[in-house]
Parts: C-alpha cells; structure tokens; sequence
C-alpha cells in the first residue's frame, strides 16, 4: 500500500480530515506526523535562513520526521480558495521550498488550488493528484466528493457543537475525548491560525492553561463562516488574505460581542498578521470594551515568559468583572 | 488640490515633470532622510517591512506640508504591498489628518487607470495634454535611467571615486530643469559625454556584482545604504534589471501586446520555483540561475520579513547554476558599518576567485 506522510503543521488542522477521505478513498494509506517536539524545531530551523517564520520551521520538522516512512509527502501549493483573495507567499512556495531544503525527501505531491483560473483548473489539479493512485477518473470523482463531504461534517462539528480541531479530528476518528473542565470564570477569545493556536508546543498549551484556570476558551473555528465574513467586512472591508478571516473576522467578532477578553496570537515575522493583528488592536483600542492582548511568538519564547503575561491578563479580566459588579450592587 | 505622493529612487523625476506639464498641485515629500524612517517607524506596526514604514513616512511628511490628496500605489498582489493602502490610510487617519485617499492599483488599472488619474488629479485637462505629459516624463525617466546605467559601469573605474555621483546628482537637477525635448536631448547627450569622458584606471577589468531583490529596496538608495555607489567605491561594476522606466515601459505599454519582459526569467526559475509567489520571489530565483554564468556575483537585497523573497533565499542555494550571493535585509536597524563589512568581505572573495581562476588557465 501506498504511503502519503502529511505534516501536522500549516494547513493540516484546517484540512486533515478531507485530505485523509481522499487518500484512503484511493486506497493508499496516511500515515501523520507525532505532535511538535522541540528536535522537530530544532531540525527544521537548522535547514532554512533564520528569518523564516516559526510556523515554516516546524512544517520543515514535521516533514523531516516523515521523510523515513513514506512513499510521498503531500503538500499542497493553496493560492487562493476564494476570489479575489489570496494566500501567504509561504504557502504558495512551501513545495519548492520542501524540496529545495530537504533534498533527501521522498517526492512530494504538490498540487496548485487557485479559485482564481477557474472550476476547469481545479477538477485538473485535482484529477493530476488522483491520477498517482488510479487511472480510473470516476475513482478520483468520489473519492474527492467523499472528501467533501468529510470536510463539510469536519467544519460543522466545529462551528455547530463548539469543538477544537484537534476535538473534532478525534471525534471523526471515533476516538474518546477528554473531558472539558467546567469554566466560571472569564470568557476568552483567542484568535490566531490553527496551526499557532492548536500547537501545543508553539503556543505552550495557551488553551490548556485557560482552561485550568477555568475559563471558557472561544476560537475562530467556533464561529460560521458568515459571523467570520461579516465582521471582516466591518472591520477592513475586502479581504486581502484567505485566512485572515481567522484573526481579523474572529477577532472583530469577539471584541464586539461574546468575550470577556480577547488574546490574539501570532508568529513574529508573519507578514499578513503583522498587518492584520494591528487592525484589530485599533479596532480594541477604538471600543475600549474588551480587553485586548496580543502576544507574538518565535522559537525563543520561554514559557515563563508567556505565564506571566497570561496571569497579568486574567488578573486585569478578573478585577474588571469585580468592579463592575461591586457597582452594580 | 494638493497631492502629496512618496519617493521611489529616481521616480520623482518623473512625478516632477507630469504635474509640471499638468499644472496639478504636487506636494514632494522631502527626499528620504533619518527623520522619514524615525516617523515610519514610530507608526508603522512592528512586524512590518521597510518600504510600507518609510512610504508612510513620505505621506507624514507631505501631510504636514499641507497636501490634501494623498496617493498611494497598491497591487492586487500576494504581497503585503496589495494591503498597503488601507492600513496607511488607518494609520494616518488615526493620526489626525484630513486627505482624500487615492488607491492606484497599477498592477489592475494598469496604464488606464494613470491616465483617468491624472486626468482628475489636473482639474479635467484635455486628454492631449495628459497623454502628452505622461510621455514628456516618461522620456525624462528614460534619459536618467539611462544615465544611471552608465554611471553604475564609470564608478567602478573611475580615478577619482565619487565623481560619477556628482555628475549624475547633476545631471538629475538638469534634466529637472529642461522644458522640452530639445533641451532635455541636449542635456543627455552633454552628460553621457562627460561621463564618458571622466579620468579612469584604462586597464582595470572590474568584477561585475548583480543586484538582485525587491522592487523598493533595490531602487531606493536610501533603504539599501547606497549599495551601488559603495560598490562603486571597492571598484566593482554594478547590474541591476529594475529601473522604473523600463518598468512603466513595460507595464503601460509592452505588456498590453503579450510582451513580458519577465518570461525568460520564469522560465529559468520553473525547475526550482514552479510558481509567482508574489512580489519579485520568482523573479529573484531566475536571475540568479540566469546570471549565474554572466556576473561575479549577485547581492540580494530584501527587506526583513519580506514574505516572498525569504521564500527565494531559502530556494536559492539549492540551484545548479551557482554563483556567490550576499544577501543584505534591509530595515530600520541596518547599520552602514556592518554592510560595509560585508561588502569588502564578498569583493574580496570575488576577486580572489577570479585571480584563482586565471592561475588555472
């Protein structure tokens, strides 16, 4: 059986369970990488110039911890999945720059999705990336609408029953989740890519930590995608980047209703966040009733470091909420 | 109407000539200097690249000298440039000034979208006179670019280092000054002589550097510390394919007839970079394979964070084609010393490689 390694880094938590549908409807095997491990940071970062950004590093590991056990490596070129927006230049060149710095890896299938040149374009890409496994065009067909299908049920879960990614990949799976702890405390809002806010190892457990302190985490993933569209219109009116509605839509979203603070995360050196978290700071400062942090990240971040902030952060959350009753009482 | 507008290398030439012809109000920022970037910088978000923070410095500065207008050039790219406009616009506003924003998408409207532009900008003129002041300065940016080109080849061989660079600051000011096309031929032809004619080392064969990069950083002088005219100074030949009148050529006119000056570029990058990636990424892969046989060697010059030229950094040790590369990040912390440094340290290895090559032959 054929083997296909996807990294989970990038895009595997916005799309893992539709690119598994496909693969295993073709009958090949997906074989994922373990989660983030400082050696995979390590590794990735010691193959690309310093300035790439912290997310393209551990992608880099993942796939160097894949490179033993698979017959291919998929990584999507995605230039656009939407008209008129575009995508991180890092997304676009992520196969070349696979195959530019780990020459050792097995062949990568990169396929081009740009909404841009036309359905024609797409069904071609997609067939291209089916034709590996089977000649059989009809195979592809179903196969792709099985993943379809699985996509849409993956961002149901998400938006419709409140889940995580990771939740809902491992309620796809069938396997057992955790309990949640009950939350009493404050609502927060944290905003940023999946691949930042799920990491554990990027984001040292920010979610994890909000919740044993016991808070009710909101995502972007929770929102639909028209609540994310509509407050993107709002905030900055066309959007530029595809996945901006992640931190700009969520962000506006949450600082005008539902949250009691609203933390949004990046990676230093990303360029459409550096521009993208800077609207929402102003939008925060311009409301002056949500209480906004941001925090950005590199590979230096110390986890004490991220403690302390947070712990700042709840404490202000926390004496606010007081306040407000001691008035109304 | 006052319009205020932000620097490009020589670009101002050109702006200079069209609301001269066009008798719109033009409000030139002062040229690039410490205090454009310190303003830049102070309101620019801190993840962002040096052209957006010293651009916004240019419209602090035409705001404060009282322009009403403001035009900012923004693409449909992939590339932070494409969101330029409204994040400077938020910015400005929020600082409290009062414009009327313009957003010229070049890479859409193309030419069209200039000419309406103007058109508005020069309180209706006839459309004869904004076609005719839109050629006026385009020759004018052709003659100093031309210039430029000339002047990259003496300052490497000159005897007295820095005369070139006097020359050309003059030459710009006359071409400045020239109303017509007489005069302006007459001055271009008096200066290209002069150069030509400037004391040099007869028997010096200079090594020949490539820059390679982003489109701002390696126009603008003043973002890159002058690497050209340093480059000049350790007597090295200078080649650089972006010059803005070969752009605006390009983009006005030549591109409209299926020309593309870039396509022999591309295709020398597909077997490394299958795809545009914004900005100049691809382009900067394919010179480098391209001029890898032609140059002693490139420097690639990009702004910190850039999105699509890290991309190319990281592509571009892997080609077959090989060549020695600096590159050089460009933003608000570089320092002249160390880029210097660095300058002597890569000539010094050029040189050396080619004296070890003629030993073997």
């Amino acid at each position: 059986m054929i083997k296909v390694g996807i990294p989970r880094a990038l895009l595997y938590y916005q799309y893992y369970p539709m690119w598994k549908t496909f693969f295993e409807e073709l009958g090949a095997e997906v074989v994922v990488s373990s989660p983030t491990t400082q050696t995979m940071l390590s590794s990735g970062s010691s193959r690309v110039v310093a300035d790439t950004c912290l997310p393209v590093k551990i992608f880099l590991g993942h796939v160097l911890s894949l490179v033993e056990n698979c017959d291919y490596i998929f990584i999507p070129a995605i230039r656009s999945v939407k008209r008129k927006a575009y995508n991180c230049s890092k997304f676009l060149g992520l196969p070349d720059m696979t195959r530019a710095v780990i020459p050792e890896s097995p062949p990568i299938l990169d396929i081009e999705i740009d909404i841009n040149k036309g359905k024609r374009h797409l069904y071609q890409a997609i067939y291209g990336l089916g034709r590996r496994f089977t000649w059989n065009p009809f195979r592809v067909r179903r196969a792709s609408l099985a993943a379809w299908h699985a996509h849409r049920k993956y961002r149901e879960l998400m938006s419709g029953q409140g889940l995580t990614p990771p939740q809902a990949i491992a309620r796809l799976a069938g396997e057992a989740e955790p309990e949640a702890p009950t939350s009493t405390q404050a609502t927060i809002a944290l905003i940023g890519h999946p691949y930042m806010l799920y990491d554990e190892h990027i984001s040292h457990c920010l979610i994890h930590r909000l919740e044993e302190a016991h808070n009710k985490v909101l995502t972007p993933e929770m929102l639909t995608t028209e609540e994310r569209e509509s407050a993107t219109a709002r905030l900055v009116g066309k959007a530029h980047w595809t996945y901006e509605d992640e931190v700009v839509g969520a962000g506006g979203h949450y600082l005008e209703s539902g949250a009691d603070g609203v933390i949004g995360l990046m990676t230093f050196g990303c360029g459409p966040d550096s521009q993208m978290m800077d609207m929402v700071q102003r939008r925060a400062a311009g409301l002056r009733v949500t209480t906004f942090m941001s925090l950005t990240l590199d590979e230096h971040t110390t986890e004490g470091g991220v403690v302390t902030r947070l712990e700042a952060f709840l404490d202000m959350i926390n004496r606010r909420k007081r306040r407000q009753i001691e008035v109304c009482v | 109407m006052r319009v205020g507008i932000s620097h490009l290398g020589n670009i101002s030439v050109m702006i200079k000539a069209w609301s001269q012809r066009l008798g719109g109000g033009l409000i030139l920022p002062p040229p690039n200097s410490q205090r454009t970037l310190s303003l830049g910088v102070k309101y620019s978000p801190e993840g962002l690249c040096l052209p957006f923070k010293l651009t916004l410095g240019n419209l602090i500065e035409a705001c404060e000298l009282g322009a009403d207008t403001l035009v900012i050039t923004g693409g449909d790219g992939i590339c932070r440039l494409g969101y330029y406009a409204k994040t400077q616009e938020k910015i400005l506003r929020d600082l409290g000034y009062n414009f009327e924003i313009i957003n010229l998408s070049l890479s859409q409207q193309r030419v069209w979208g200039l000419l309406k532009l103007s058109k508005r900008l020069s309180n209706n003129a006839s459309w004869f006179r904004v076609i005719s002041a839109l050629r006026f300065g385009i020759t004018k940016q052709i003659a100093v670019d031309k210039i430029e080109r000339l002047v990259q080849k003496v300052r490497a061989v000159e005897l007295v280092k820095g005369t070139a660079n006097r020359l050309y600051a003059k030459a710009i000011e006359a071409i400045d000054n020239a109303d017509d096309y007489n005069t302006l031929k007459k001055v271009q032809i008096d200066y290209t002589d002069q150069l030509n004619h400037v004391a040099r080392d007869t028997q010096a064969k200079p090594p020949i550097v490539g820059i390679i990069g982003e489109f701002y950083v390696t126009l603008e002088p003043f973002a890159n510390q002058n690497v050209e005219s340093e480059l000049g100074k350790l007597g090295v030949e200078v080649r650089r394919r972006t010059f803005i009148s070969a752009w605006a050529k390009f983009s006005f006119f030549f591109n409209y007839l299926g020309l593309n000056e870039k396509s022999k570029i591309h295709k020398a990058a597909r077997p490394y970079l299958k795809r545009d990636i914004g900005g100049d990424g691809w382009e900067t892969v394919g010179e480098k394979v391209l001029h890898a046989r032609e140059y002693d060697g490139l420097i690639h010059l990009a702004p910190f964070t850039c999105m699509p030229e890290t991309v190319a950094q990281n592509i571009m040790p892997s080609t077959k084609e090989n060549i020695p590369v600096l590159t050089i990040l460009c933003d608000e912390q570089m320092n002249r010393t160390g880029m210097l440094t660095r300058l002597e340290a890569f000539v010094d290895l050029l040189k050396s490689k080619r004296r070890a090559g003629n030993n073997t032959q």
